[in-house]
């Protein structure tokens, strides 16, 4: 069970590792890739097992606040942190939008070496979470390929319909 | 994660989604795509009885995602896509978080080994 319930991401980056782990690992260098298309603010970032990651997203002029945890730091190969929404006070919320949204993210980040590039994976993994958080975790990530593909193939069609 | 830019109250995604993860349900909005139609309609063709097809029909209301006249005689039901757009947004920004971000990631390492190499 736990596993249907694992978000998880691999990319091939054309880099050394040490590189590769410093974009990761400098806070001004991981503000500058860190979010999609949103300008990211890192107001903390202290890397050590136990040291906090606060960061903004902003866009428009909207922020996303979150508090990231570190629970394993070994470089150059592997990082581990929780993952918490916040307030604009750090404080932990649940997510405004899906209340059954985990609070926690167990966030695993791996990178191996392979000549001058670098393999990362990054899984993520509700924490402590309630029944209601892993099932709504579950549909969103593992269900979505599965029983979930058919639906959505008809819902993208209907709104391209809607939008046409 | 939330980048979706919502102005009014937002959709409580959790009635969305518990919505979309029954197939009658799924083909019953298919249905709505080709226009409004009635419990009679939407009936037809499903094993099911008017009552069971009524009782989707409100659960499709209550997460937002289909409207009902309440003065015409036939009730019909028809589409509305905003609460869909929105749990179909949240998703996609969910899964577009990382895959967007390495992209910019892989033109950053770019720019730093170029650096680099500038350097010695």
């Amino acid at each position: 069970m736990a596993n249907a319930a694992e978000y998880s991401i691999d990319h091939t980056f054309n880099a050394r590792r040490d590189l590769v782990w410093r974009a990761w690992t400098d806070p001004v260098l991981l503000a500058r890739w860190y979010g999609p298309g949103v300008e990211t603010t890192i107001h903390r970032f202290d890397l050590k097992v136990g040291g906090a990651w606060h960061n903004e997203m902003k866009w428009g002029d909207k922020s996303d606040y979150s508090t990231m945890t570190f629970q394993e730091v070994l470089e150059p190969e592997k990082l581990v942190w929780h993952h918490c929404s916040t307030d604009s006070d750090w404080k932990v919320v649940s997510n405004p939008m899906m209340p059954d949204w985990p609070r926690t993210l167990l966030t695993t980040v791996t990178f191996g070496a392979a000549g001058n590039q670098t393999n990362v994976r990054l899984t993520q993994l509700p924490v402590d979470a309630s029944d209601a958080e892993i099932a709504c975790f579950t549909n969103m990530m593992a269900g979505m390929s599965k029983g979930w593909g058919s639906g959505f193939v008809i819902i993208g069609d209907i709104l391209q319909e809607l939008t046409a | 994660m939330e980048l979706t830019d919502y102005t009014t109250t937002p959709p409580d995604l959790n009635a969305v989604f518990a919505a979309l993860a029954d197939p009658t349900r799924r083909a019953i909005l298919s249905r709505l795509t080709i226009g409004e139609a009635s419990v009679n309609d939407l009936a037809a063709p499903f094993a099911i009885s008017q009552p069971a097809v009524s009782k989707h029909i409100k659960v499709l209301e209550r997460a937002g995602l289909v409207t009902r006249d309440i003065d015409r005689q036939r009730r019909p039901a028809r589409l509305d896509a905003t609460n869909m757009e929105a749990a179909l947004n949240w998703l996609a920004d969910f899964r577009a978080f990382w895959s967007k971000s390495f992209d910019q990631l892989d033109d950053f390492l770019d720019d730093l080994q170029t650096k680099d190499s500038d350097h010695g």
